[in-house]
């Protein structure tokens, strides 16, 4: 597989840590401006997540739905597609997963896969319109994407409050999903582990889909750089004209696309209600939806990076979180450190560039004025 | 003393290319001077430099034995240099006097002085014997006249050296032999000219003295007196290169495939393609020639189902291949070289070993299980790459690094080894070097020879005439003429036909349908 797509990975990488770098240390430096113990908010941001097992679960669980929706955007990113349809089909899968572990009386181990199919099934409808107002009436994707977020998400909350919603409580959710319609622990039940499992189990919800993601990033890999629908979807990335030149059929491509992605997403919504809250409620992604598209970049669209730039994004997450609670410092501080980040990475691909023009404007000014002559 | 001197010139890109190695050039007042070379030899970087597009590196540029430093184009113009390049750099709606004076405009108080502005473009007109409409609109003026208007317009700035970007590739016979008066003229007339280009019998005909430039070094300047044109591609290429390509006589089979009445009207209205009808046969390569934009690039795109017909029909083996998809065009057995290779022929991020298997990846001999079979892509590539000489290090890079002519060997690989039995090769051999081209056009030869139907569609009508059996030339989407190639046609023959002079009698073209 290296042979496909070999890259100077370990300059990248260097160079995406050194963006991470830069991007903490700028943070840094405003938050001396805002705070009274900055050195305090800054371990608290940068240690947070690990120094308690609980806070430690936060971030994998957070983890886990980032990488999912990573895997989504890269799969539409590395086609050029820019779809941003993640949230609504994370809506949607979270909502239809949701339904059927609420209704469906079966054995757990029925259950949940069945959930989780139903929950990606239902991303991947999703996924089909934008990729098919795209191909076949040429509707920019990211607009129609984005007001299908709208769409699905006031669809979810209009069930939600008409059907779904619990009768006794003031909350806007659900009851909470039978224990067969729950995903359990990551951690296996093995009788003579049951201490440290319970542990595990009180404090945190990283649950069984954690396996899942693992197997997803291969899917992906494999689907992208070993199947002819990757093939396509690469094409489609690199030259779409030269995709349909060559007699690929691009808007069946382009539809699929889409749609594959969808699953992921969908899977990520699954995720959130039967994992993270075990029921449906109001509000359910807060937002995660675009979160992916971050991570997806980190990656640089590859799928094996996924789960690493995941965890390093959740973790800055989980860390912001923490430090909003322990110190003066607002969550806000963190998101211009994600700004940053984002800003930096995006502009290192123009550095060249800019390096170019700084040269030519050196030259420029270095030289004598040119002797002018009209004959 | 020259009268421009280029002195230990060098020019490093910033991604590292060493585009001029200490190149020394220089140009006598006065002189037609041709600049030859292979594409990536580094003719045009070199013209640049002096012209102030990029800067240069190292190394000097003496006008006149004074040194000048140019920053910029404006410098460059100012010192009384002038380029026209090989795309026009003029503004369609506007008309040909103010497309010349733009930006040295003739003033009446604050306002453009149209008329002064008509009366500079016809003094220069007349004194080069450069024929313009000035008052015409430049949309509607054809190539030939827009070349003159770009060289008008360094004139007006007061250039004294034209640099010439291989003035000819859009240019018919009639209108080549044109623009060579009027640069004898400009000569006469105490211009200097700098002409590039690749056509080796053009530099015979027109220039004074060449240069010939090799990967960035000037390989000799020599009198064009002295020079052969087999010398010159020896000295270009760096080995013998047979540009005229034996070709076995013809053994003509069946019809491959039947075109008849057969119009495409553009996406904005245009009728682009007429009532076309003619056959392709086996074992034979059809030429189609004609002045750029007169419906080619239109005719391969429909009949490899890129673009939709809006009537008639395209039939291979009793079915039409019209309006249907793409991969059933090519399954069907058809071949394309498509005319842009950087739009359509190649995606240039993606590798080698991806490029050469676009039209086959979803094929089972491709397949195994869900995937496809990466080592049989592989294989294949390694022997494509060496069957077809792309020269590289390796089939993974990005086809991007490669140049021009390895670019376009990937394509002919490509489609060359899908075993067409129907080849339409578009401008197969445009802007690729002396060595790639004959190695395209021996490939061409070859396809035929094997009993191959092949359409080849060019703007070079030497090539045209140099390979192909029969002869269509299109004008304004139309054929005006379908003719065998004898050694007794002409290029100004088929040019009456290409300017829209001529047309056939309908009877003798059916003949040779």
């Amino acid at each position: 597989m290296k042979r496909i797509f070999r890259s100077n990975s370990k300059k990248e990488v260097l160079r995406i840590l050194m963006a991470v770098f830069a991007a903490l240390l700028i943070g840094f430096v405003i938050t001396l401006f805002f705070s009274k113990d900055p050195i305090g908010a800054y371990v608290s941001f940068l240690t947070g997540p690990v120094t308690k097992l609980n806070r430690f679960g936060d971030w994998i669980q957070e983890s886990i739905t980032l990488a999912l929706l990573g895997l989504a955007f890269t799969l539409v990113f590395k086609a050029e597609i820019f779809s941003l349809g993640a949230e609504g089909q994370m809506v949607v899968g979270a909502l239809v997963s949701g339904v059927v572990a609420l209704f469906v009386p079966l054995p757990s181990y029925f259950l949940i896969p069945l959930a989780l199919i139903a929950g990606s099934l239902a991303g991947f409808l999703l996924g089909i319109i934008p990729g098919y107002l795209k191909a076949y009436l040429k509707a920019n994707e990211i607009v129609s994407s984005l007001m299908l977020n709208t769409i699905a998400i006031k669809i979810y909350e209009y069930i939600l409050t008409n059907f779904l919603k619990a009768p006794s409580g003031g909350y806007m959710a659900s009851v909470y999903f039978p224990p067969e319609g729950t995903l359990s622990s990551f951690f296996p039940n093995i009788p003579f582990l049951a201490n440290i499992r319970n542990i595990w189990v009180d404090q945190t919800t990283i649950t069984t889909l954690i396996y899942v993601v693992v197997i997803a990033v291969f899917v992906v890999a494999y689907l992208m750089y070993r199947t002819p629908f990757g093939y396509e979807l690469r094409m489609l990335g690199a030259n779409i004209k030269f995709a349909r030149y060559g007699g690929t059929d691009v808007k069946r491509a382009t539809m699929l696309v889409t749609a594959v992605s969808g699953i992921f997403a969908g899977l990520a919504g699954a995720h959130l209600s039967m994992g993270v809250h075990a029921r449906l409620l109001l509000n359910i992604t807060a937002g995660l939806g675009f979160e992916g598209v971050v991570v997806a970049l980190l990656a640089r669209n590859n799928p094996l990076a996924v789960p690493i730039t995941a965890l390093a994004y959740g973790y800055m997450r989980a860390g912001a979180d923490i430090m909003e609670r322990s110190s003066d410092v607002s969550r806000e501080m963190v998101v211009v450190i994600q700004a940053i980040i984002i800003l930096l990475i995006t502009a290192e691909r123009m550095f060249p560039e800019v390096r170019r023009r700084v040269k030519t404007r050196r030259s420029k000014a270095a030289v004598k004025p040119t002797p002018k002559s009209r004959s | 003393m020259a009268f421009i001197e280029m002195c230990d010139i060098v020019k490093i890109y910033p991604n590292g290319v060493v585009a001029n190695d200490e190149v020394n050039f220089s140009v006598e007042r006065g002189e037609i001077h041709a600049l030859v070379g292979e594409n990536g030899a580094g003719k045009s970087t070199l013209m640049k430099l002096l012209y102030g597009m990029t800067p240069i590196t190292s190394g000097e540029i003496l006008l006149d034995g004074k040194p000048v430093q140019f920053n910029s184009s404006r410098d460059a113009i100012s010192a009384g240099i002038g380029m026209v390049h090989q795309n026009f750099m003029l503004v369609p709606s506007f008309t040909v006097a103010q497309n010349i004076v733009l930006g040295h405009e003739p003033t009446k108080g604050s306002f453009l002085d149209a008329e002064e502005a008509v009366l500079a473009t016809e003094e220069l007109s007349k004194r080069y014997g450069l024929h313009v409409d000035a008052t015409a609109v430049v949309e509607s003026i054809n190539v030939g006249m827009r070349q003159r208007v770009e060289i008008l317009k360094t004139l007006y700035r007061g250039a004294q050296v034209l640099i010439l970007d291989e003035p000819t590739a859009v240019l018919t016979p009639q209108e080549t032999k044109e623009l060579f008066l009027a640069v004898h003229k400009l000569v006469k007339g105490g211009k200097t000219v700098i002409f590039i280009t690749h056509k080796l019998r053009e530099v015979k005909e027109i220039s004074d003295r060449v240069t010939v430039m090799r990967r960035g070094k000037v390989v000799d300047i020599l009198p064009t007196s002295k020079a052969t044109r087999r010398g010159l591609a020896r000295m270009m290429v760096g080995r013998e290169v047979f540009l005229n390509i034996d070709r076995p006589p013809i053994q003509r089979g069946d019809v491959a495939l039947k075109v008849e009445n057969l119009s495409y009207i553009s996406e904005i209205g245009r009728l682009k393609l007429q009532n076309l009808d003619f056959n392709l046969y086996y074992g034979e390569i059809l030429g189609v020639a004609g002045v750029e934009g007169n419906g080619q690039t239109e005719l391969a795109e429909v009949l490899s189902g890129l673009c939709m017909a809006t009537t008639g029909s395209a039939v291979i083996d009793g079915k039409n291949i019209l309006n249907t998809t793409v991969r059933n065009v090519r399954l069907s057995g058809l071949s394309h070289i498509p005319e842009d290779r950087l739009t359509n022929g190649v995606a240039v991020k993606a590798s080698i070993f991806e490029n050469l298997i676009i039209d086959r990846y979803f094929k089972p001999d491709f397949l195994r299980g869900f995937s496809i079979n990466y080592r049989k892509v592989f294989n294949q590539g390694k022997d494509l790459i060496k069957e077809y000489d792309i020269r590289t290090t390796d089939g993974s890079v990005s086809v991007g690094v490669l140049s021009g002519g390895n670019m376009q060997k990937v394509v002919i690989a490509r489609e060359f080894s899908s075993n067409p039995k129907i080849l339409i090769a578009a401008q197969p051999t445009r802007g690729i070097d002396v060595g790639s081209t004959e190695f395209v056009r021996r490939k061409l030869v070859q396809k035929r020879v094997d009993g191959s139907a092949v359409l080849l569609i060019s703007a070079d009508l030497s090539e045209v005439m140099s390979i192909s059996d029969r002869i269509i030339v299109v004008y304004e989407g139309q054929i005006t003429n379908i003719v065998k190639n004898t050694p007794e046609l002409t290029e100004e023959e088929i040019g009456y036909y290409m300017l829209g002079l001529k047309q056939q009698d309908p009877e003798e073209m059916r003949a040779n349908l």
